[in-house]
């Protein structure tokens, strides 16, 4: 079975595809991480060349750095775990603010290393000459320490923090944005894990000799911070390490701007474009259903073809649609006026000939006495007789048509007209009994009552024909919210699949191979929906549910409200 | 004396077989093809009555020039319009232009001749202006078999011979629902359905120009008419 789409009109096709905008963002997100990559790495390579300019300063100061005998021999592992309760004790420490630290630090300004803890392990005057070199490249946003090769805090200048902008009050839509794109967070915990210094690779490998970078996340996870190591030099040896760490804070708050504005951006565009595109939809699609309805009403329901005006005047696709419609339908007139004339055109140029020949057979009646010779003027006046009714029946139509034009509306009752005209047929079809349901009430409406008996007649002289002998042809008058229904229903043979919305156009007959004497073009039943019209209804065939026979509907709008 | 019948046809079998025919009746006819010719017979002589063909030749509404025209030089010559064409139009604009009646070739010659005797006698009561016998009296209906002429309420109703025979086919028997076909064979005409309503409708439509409250003729849906007593 062949998957079937649901029906979708092209509005909403078009809404569907304006949907592909939505991959604007995601492109956009794209480039923007591409950026921060970017980012990130020039920090990184900025990270290492402050590493290597505070690492120029101590090159070459062997006495700066280097390792007193004793330390040194207090074995490596020692060292490092000094090294780290230090380095963790001075990170607690400069988190305090600055008027609860220690007075004695501003005999050293800028430099925690100066602290009573920390004396024991270093030499005052090396220390304080490195922090005064440190102090000179201190910045807000970066930690820079120095370490000797046996992993000892020389020194450390600035912290990892931002100054927090103080939490002004948010408006909803820029906390929408923080909640959408959480900004970079500043509390994150500054302190470095006990095993920064063992496994940090960069100092490992800055004391092997080699400039290196990492990155890692804070011990909370809330914040990403980036290191850079360079060794400081004294001949060929490597006295020390310089390492410079940093948050990606800053980048990341790049990044949250450029999303925001790219968000911004991008729902701006999609509305606009959308907008543009449902507009566009809406106009196309309204131009089109315009020309539908056109192209539908154009040819009315008595067969007669306007021309289309809807685009017309358009250059587009939808206007050559209009125009070769309308040329269609012109031709199509052309050929409708021809044929609505021929029949018209062919009874009025046969009429006279027939009359020829008739006044020819009755001036030969006249003048041929015998017996034979009679007999065969009257088959011929039969035959002519007969011809004469097929000229008259070909312009019933159009004439009634010219009657419609000019008929006056009238309101009148009808289940009194329908109750006449039956009457009427039970005295001319004695053979054929007629079953007659009236409603209780009034059933007003307005038209024309000899148009409505006119129409009666044709539907019953109809059923009449197709009745199955013995069985009673039904006429029903129901009564409906607004509406009456007129059916005439007779027992007998069923339409054809497809015929039954074909009949009620001119020419079209039921009587196939019907050899009968009766006279049919087919007009009968289009006469009856001509007048079904004039009363403002409708006219329909139907076979009946049960398959017993047919029924000819006819739905009439009711003039006032009846008594019901 | 003779009378005599202009006849206006443009085609040659059927203006002979007519001319054959009423002269077996004893009519003298003059046939003429079209309508100079037969402007210019009226002119000198006027005819006794005149049947004439719509379209002539190649124009299609010389019939109705020519009844203007003959009506223009008398007032009182019957003038019969034979025509192919049925159109309501056709006929109402005939009958406007003062023709006394409108018949379709195909009416037969018996029907043809009645009409045409029926407008001679109604020519010869009108010039005899004696007390006719032949009366029909029905209430404010008035109506004179010779002349065949109607009155309703004292006043002359200005019918066509069809129409007249339509009313008096009503009215002789009040009550009685005629249909269609009776109406048909007692106004000697041959049409459809639709030109007896048609017909129907414009007597009503006289009727109602001397009186508006004219309601006797009784429309009985699938049946016919009937004249209301």
């Amino acid at each position: 079975m062949r998957l079937r789409l649901p029906a979708l009109s092209l509005r909403l096709r078009l809404a569907l595809l304006s949907l592909a905008l939505l991959a604007l963002p995601w492109f956009g997100y794209r480039y923007v991480r591409e950026m921060e990559r970017f980012l990130l790495d020039a920090q990184l390579q900025t990270l290492l060349g402050t590493a290597r300019a505070v690492a120029t300063a101590l090159h070459d100061r062997p006495g700066l750095v280097d390792v007193p005998a004793a330390a040194a021999q207090a074995g490596a592992d020692n060292t490092r775990q000094q090294a780290e309760a230090l380095l963790q004790q001075l990170a607690v420490e400069s988190q305090l603010p600055p008027d609860l630290q220690p007075q004695h630090e501003s005999s050293l300004p800028g430099s925690p290393l100066a602290r009573e803890p920390v004396a024991p392990l270093r030499d005052e005057v090396r220390s304080a000459e490195i922090a005064a070199i440190l102090k000179g490249l201190e910045r807000t946003t970066s930690r820079i320490w120095v370490v000797n090769r046996r992993y000892r805090l020389l020194a450390l200048a600035g912290e990892l923090r931002r100054p927090n902008a103080p939490a002004a009050e948010q408006a909803l839509s820029r906390r929408f944005m923080e909640w959408l794109i959480p900004p970079p967070r500043e509390d994150f915990d500054e302190a470095a894990p006990d095993d920064v210094l063992a496994t940090g690779k960069e100092i490992a490998n800055a004391l092997q000799g080699l400039p290196g970078t990492r990155m890692r996340t804070s011990p909370d996870g809330l914040a990403v911070i980036m290191s850079a190591a360079h060794p400081v030099w004294s001949g060929d040896e490597v006295l020390g390490a310089v390492v410079v760490e940093e948050t990606t804070n800053s980048i990341l708050t790049v990044r949250k701007l450029a999303l925001e504005r790219l968000l911004v951006v991008t729902l701006a565009v999609f509305a606009v474009a959308a907008a543009a595109l449902m507009w566009f939809a809406f106009r196309v699609s309204s131009r089109i259903i315009r020309l539908r309805d056109e192209a539908e009403a154009a040819i009315d329901a008595r067969g007669r073809i306007t021309g289309l005006v809807s685009g017309q005047r358009s250059s587009d696709e939808i206007g050559d649609l209009s125009r070769s419609f309308s040329s269609v339908l012109s031709r199509l007139s052309q050929q409708q006026a021809y044929l609505e004339t021929l029949a018209d055109r062919l009874s009025h140029e046969l009429r006279t000939p027939v009359a020829v020949v008739r006044s020819s057979l009755e001036n030969l009646r006249a003048s041929l006495p015998e017996q034979t010779a009679q007999t065969y003027i009257v088959r011929a006046e039969e035959g002519l007789a007969r011809l004469s009714a097929i000229l008259n029946r070909m312009t019933e139509a159009t004439r009634l048509e010219q009657s419609l034009h000019s008929a006056d509306r009238e309101d009148y009752e009808m289940s009194a007209v329908v109750s006449a005209c039956v009457s009427g047929y039970r005295s001319a079809w004695p053979q054929t009994a007629f079953e007659l349901e009236l409603p209780a009430g009034t059933v007003p409406v307005r038209g024309s009552p000899d148009l409505l008996a006119q129409l009666l007649d044709k539907l019953v002289d109809n059923a009449v024909d197709y009745s199955t002998a013995g069985q009673p042809v039904r006429i029903v008058l129901h009564r409906l919210e607004q509406r009456v229904q007129l059916s005439v229903v007779n027992a007998g043979p069923l339409l054809a699949e497809g015929l039954a919305a074909r009949l009620f156009n001119a020419m079209v007959s039921l009587r196939e191979g019907d050899q009968g004497g009766g006279l049919h073009l087919g007009l009968g039943l289009y006469v009856a929906r001509l007048i079904a019209e004039f009363h403002g209804g409708r006219i329909a065939a139907l076979n009946r549910p049960d398959g017993s026979g047919v029924e000819m509907r006819v739905t009439l709008p009711m003039a006032v409200a009846g008594v019901p | 004396m003779s009378r005599r019948i202009a006849l206006v046809e443009d085609d040659a079998a059927l203006r002979a077989n007519y001319s054959d025919a009423l002269v077996r009746q004893g009519y003298e006819i003059t046939a003429y093809a079209n309508r100079p010719d037969a402007i210019a017979a009226f002119r000198l002589r006027l005819p006794d009555l005149a049947i004439i063909d719509i379209g002539l030749g190649r124009d299609q509404d010389a019939g109705f020039a020519l009844c203007r025209d003959l009506r223009a030089l008398s007032a009182t010559v019957p003038i019969i319009f034979l025509t192919a064409r049925d159109s309501e139009i056709d006929i109402v604009s005939g009958l406007r232009l003062g023709a006394d009646d409108y018949l379709t070739k195909d009416i037969s010659f018996a029907h043809l001749l009645a009409r045409i005797a029926a407008l001679f006698r109604r020519l010869d009561a009108m010039q005899e202006r004696g007390s006719s016998e032949e009366v029909l009296e029905r209430g404010d209906l008035r109506v004179d078999l010779r002349r065949f002429t109607m009155y309703w309420k004292g006043a002359a109703v200005d019918l066509t011979l069809t129409e007249f025979w339509i009313v008096h086919a009503l009215a002789r028997f009040p009550g009685h629902v005629k249909d269609r076909d009776q109406l048909m064979k007692d106004a000697e005409l041959v049409v459809d359905d639709a030109t007896i309503t048609s017909h129907i409708k414009r007597i009503r439509r006289k009727f109602a120009e001397l009186d508006v409250s004219f309601d006797r003729i009784d429309t009985v849906y699938g049946m016919g008419y009937r004249w209301k007593a």
